[in-house]
This record gives structure tokens, C-alpha cells and sequence, in this order.
């Protein structure tokens, strides 16, 4: 029988000290949302009621509901929504499908599209003031507001989406192509179907980031706290809302309190809706529906 | 014998700067089980993906040379609607790959595109899974997802799905390799039993199977840094007393 001489044991102390920090690590970060939601429910729950979702915005924030403020947040959202999606999704069809991948357009769009990511959204502001509040007319609007927050989270959208489409199962394409498919329904019937949970995922994100965005509304949505009749009304999102009650109204912190935690519920409310649809997806794929 | 399904001639396939097939001249019989043989790498599957321009698909990859159709038409000519020619020229590939949607929508989707009207495809259906055996099977779970289905089970619903468009030539890529031995039994079945119903190319790597099934044989090779043909003829004929030194050593297990 060959022996061998023992080296050196494996360390079981370090395998014990790596698993601690990491438990740590671990109860830090929960222990720190725990806070923060803490913080939120026990400063800004005992004002939540009905007339705080149905009421108008008194004294300054101070008083009263925010009603008008979750009409235009989510007025904001589905102007932002509704360009960012088809935009983003045909960006990465386009990337993903129609051009040779490494072809020099697909690297000037692609890293157009990385570049813009890095992109403060302060900036993004600005320019929305100056392209969409002022040299398109549109003004401060909740118009304008939602436009520039599409070019903000276009980017994520793109990103998502191709990564989604590239990694479906390589073999896809060729069976497609097999069966005589054109390349509109292998795309439309096929890979998107497909990459749908991916590309939802990538839209809840976008959800998030639109929804917790300050900075690049301040000039192109407005502060208007009236009820707005149309898109083209200045409207103020939850954020800006909480940002103004927060630094500007004596007083106000309460009533930022609230109106964070409704802001946190809705975006909770948009991740598990997210989840729970490509879970129900996942489910229905890998067996009968 | 009988007439060609497929004339090709002088087909050359290469990738950039590396031959991968040259000159290659062969008559597919119509009706009949051609299968191509040959070491890993001498060209084979290149030849096999000409033959409906899935080549098309490899960025820089070229052809030359001519594959005709038993009515004239031209496969490599870049004016030949692709999409009507892969109707006629089915293929089912090594690993099953139905579409991860309902075995229904697997049907669905092809049938439409090439135009068959919606009152129509569920007889259609009816029929190829009855064809490849699978009816009895899963016809009470058409709704279900195709990736449910065992290994064995997903290739033969790639090729009814093949076989649903009403194919001339179906071409099979080593279709049993990914499968176990019983459920490549049920494909080499199958395989057979498409014999003057349509016309069959089939690269396979088992020669045992290629031995079992094949009408006529062609022997791939490589020669001087490119795959080319080297023997080919009635499937017996080959086997028995090849001509091509390196295919008699070949087929008699020796290299390769």
C-alpha cells in the first residue's frame, strides 16, 4: 500500500471563523433594513389613515393627504413606462437579433447605452428640462417628468433585456430557423415568450429606480402639489414630496415619514408582483399548466 | 435507381480562413436512407447544414459549389426564399430542441407560418404524433409544456414537428447520439420507417446504425487540412469491399 505523508490538515478553524463573519455580515445588513423600516412604521404609521390616501395636500404638506401626489407619481410612471419599455425592448431585440454581434454598430449602440447608465440623474434632469420642459414645449409636466425618467432607466431595460435574450438555450434559434421561421416570429413568438421573466425583471427594477428617483424630476415635473387634470399638468412625485417635506417645511417630517413608507410599500408591492409572475411563469414551464 | 432528391456538385463550406468540406459531388436518391459517415471533424455536419442553408446562421461562413433540388432549384443561389426551402428540407438535430412552450404551440407556430389554416392544423397534428408513435402518449396533455417530455420523447416530437410541414428530405444530425439505447431503438424505427415516404440524410457516428439503416452510404474523410468525400455508393457495396484505403480501415474499426 502506498502512503502518503500528511501535510498539512485542512483548517477547520478558519472554515469556522469565515462562516461567523459571514453571519454577520449577514444579521448587519438585515438588522439595518429592520431599522430603517422601523424607523419609517414607528414615525410615519400612526398618521396614515384613509383621508391620508384620498386627501388633498394642506399647509404646505403639513396637513391633510397626498392623493394628488400619487396620481402624478403614478401619472410619471406610466409616461416613463410606456416609452422606456418598447423602446428598450426593441434597442435589444435590435442588438440581440438584427446585427452581427461585435459589428461596429452594435458596439457604438452598446456602449452608447452603457455610458448612459453611468450617467448621473441629475444630469438627466437638466437635459430633460432643457430637451423635453423647454425646446419640445412640453413644460413642467408630468409629461416631461416621465420622458426623462425613461432615457434614465433605458439603459437597465436594454441591459436586462439582452441578457435575458442572450442567455435562452443556444439551441432555440437554430430550431427555429430549422422550421423555415422568419426572424419576426422566431423574435415575437419564441425568444421573447422565452425571455419574458428576465425582461419583467428588468422592468421592476426600472419600476424602482423611476419610483425613487428625486433629482431628475425637480425640473421637469415640478413641485405642484394640485391634483392634475392631465399629463401635461405639473404634477409632484412621492419622492420630490418627500424630499420637500423633508428640508424645506418646518415641521414636516411626519408627514416625510408617511408618505416614505407608502412610497416603500409600493415598491415592495411591484418586487412581489414581479417575482410572483415569473414564479407562476417558472412553474408553468416546467410542468402542465 | 431511382431519381436524385438532391444533386450536388463542386460544394466547397468554409469558415474565414479554414476549409471545413471540399469539392464534394453526390446524388441524394429520392425515397431512400443516405448516411453520411466519417471520423469527428471531416465535414460532415458542415455538408449536412448546406444542404437547407442553415450554414446561414455562422457568421463568415461561405459556400460554393451547387445543390439542386429534384425540381431545379438551387439551394446555395442567394435569390431562393430560405424560409420556403427549410419547409422542404426539415431537419432534426442532435439534442432534442422543442420549443419551451406546449407541445401544441410547437405545431402551431411552424404550421402557421407556412400557411396552413387554423381549422386544419389539429388534424395535422393528430396525424404526424400518431406517425412517430407519440399520439397514444401525450395526446390527453397537448397543453403541457414539450420540456416535460423524456429525452426520447422530445426527438420524436422534433421530428413529427419536422415531418408536419411535409418535408421532401429531412435531414437527421446524429439524432440518437444524445439519446439512451432505447429510445434510439424507437428514432432508428422511426427513421426507417420513412423509407420511400421521404428522402432521408443521416450523419451518424454509429456504425453499427449506419450499417442497419442505410440505403446508400457516403464516407467523409480529411484530406489535406479539409473534409472531402472519398467513397460513396449502395450502402452493402460500401460496407462490404470499400475501395478507399482509409475507408476500409474504418470501416473495419481500425482508424477513426
Amino acid at each position: 500500500m502506498i502512503t502518503h505523508p500528511i501535510r498539512r490538515s485542512p483548517s477547520k478553524g478558519l472554515d469556522l471563523a469565515i462562516a461567523l463573519a459571514g453571519a454577520f455580515a449577514a444579521l448587519l445588513s438585515f438588522f439595518l433594513f429592520g431599522w430603517l423600516v422601523w424607523d419609517l412604521v414607528r414615525l410615519g404609521l400612526p398618521k396614515l389613515s384613509w383621508s391620508f390616501f384620498s386627501g388633498e395636500v394642506e399647509d404646505a404638506g403639513r396637513g391633510g393627504g397626498i392623493a394628488p401626489i400619487l396620481v402624478s407619481t403614478l401619472g410619471i410612471l406610466a409616461c416613463c413606462l410606456g416609452l422606456a419599455i418598447p423602446l428598450g425592448t426593441g434597442c435589444a431585440i435590435w442588438l440581440s437579433e438584427f446585427v452581427r454581434r461585435g459589428s461596429a454598430w452594435a458596439r457604438l449602440v452598446a456602449s452608447g447605452v452603457d455610458l448612459l447608465a453611468g450617467v448621473p440623474s441629475i444630469v438627466f434632469g437638466l437635459f430633460g428640462m432643457v430637451f423635453f420642459a423647454q425646446t419640445l414645449g412640453l413644460g413642467f409636466s408630468i409629461l416631461s417628468g416621465g420622458l426623462t425618467l425613461a432615457c434614465m432607466i433605458l439603459p437597465l431595460l436594454v441591459r436586462t433585456t439582452l441578457t435575458a435574450l442572450e442567455s435562452l438555450p443556444a439551441d432555440l434559434r437554430p430550431a427555429a430557423a430549422g422550421l423555415g421561421l422568419s426572424k419576426t416570429t422566431t423574435t415575437f413568438r419564441l425568444l421573447l415568450p422565452a425571455a419574458l421573466p428576465g425582461i419583467v425583471i428588468g422592468i421592476t427594477l426600472g419600476v424602482g429606480r423611476a419610483l425613487s428617483e428625486t433629482a431628475a424630476l425637480l425640473f421637469t415635473s415640478g413641485y405642484s402639489t394640485r391634483m392634475p387634470e392631465s399629463f401635461s399638468d405639473s404634477g409632484r412625485a412621492l419622492s420630490v414630496h418627500i424630499y420637500d417635506l423633508a428640508l424645506n417645511v418646518a415641521n414636516g417630517s411626519a408627514m416625510a415619514s408617511s408618505s416614505a413608507l407608502v412610497l416603500l410599500a409600493l415598491i415592495l408591492l411591484v418586487n412581489s408582483a414581479a417575482v410572483a409572475l415569473s414564479e407562476h411563469w417558472l412553474r408553468r414551464r416546467s410542468s402542465a399548466s | 435507381m431511382n431519381a436524385a432528391a438532391l444533386h450536388i456538385s463542386g460544394l466547397s463550406v468554409s469558415y474565414r480562413d479554414l476549409t471545413a468540406l471540399r469539392e464534394v459531388d453526390l446524388a441524394i436518391p429520392e425515397g431512400q436512407i443516405t448516411a453520411l459517415i466519417g471520423p469527428s471533424g471531416c465535414g460532415k455536419s458542415s455538408f449536412l447544414h448546406a444542404l437547407n442553408r442553415l450554414t446561414d446562421l455562422v457568421p463568415g461562413c461561405r459556400v460554393s459549389g451547387s445543390i439542386r433540388l429534384a425540381d431545379g432549384t438551387e439551394v446555395t443561389d442567394p435569390q431562393t426564399d430560405v424560409l420556403a426551402l427549410r419547409r422542404r428540407v426539415g431537419i432534426v438535430f442532435q439534442r432534442p430542441n422543442p420549443f419551451p412552450q406546449s407541445i401544441r404551440r410547437n405545431f402551431e407556430i411552424p404550421l402557421k407560418e407556412h400557411g396552413w389554416a387554423k381549422s386544419d392544423i389539429p388534424d395535422r397534428i393528430e396525424t404526424v404524433l400518431r406517425e412517430v408513435g407519440l399520439w397514444k402518449e401525450i395526446s390527453d396533455r397537448l397543453h403541457q409544456n414539450a420540456s416535460t417530455l423524456s429525452g426520447g420523447q422530445q426527438q420524436r416530437l422534433c421530428l413529427a414537428r419536422a415531418l408536419a410541414l411535409e418535408p421532401e428530405v429531412i435531414l437527421f444530425d446524429e439524432p440518437c447520439s444524445a439519446l439512451d439505447p432505447l429510445a434510439s431503438g424507437v428514432v432508428e424505427d422511426l427513421i426507417l420507417s420513412l423509407r420511400e415516404k421521404v428522402t432521408v440524410v443521416i450523419v451518424t457516428h454509429h456504425l453499427a446504425q449506419a450499417r442497419r439503416i442505410a440505403d446508400h452510404a457516403a464516407v467523409f474523410w480529411t484530406r489535406d487540412g479539409a473534409g472531402t468525400l472519398v467513397e460513396q455508393g449502395p450502402a452493402e457495396r460500401v460496407f462490404s469491399s470499400p475501395q478507399d484505403p482509409d475507408a476500409i480501415l474504418y470501416l473495419n474499426g481500425a482508424r477513426g
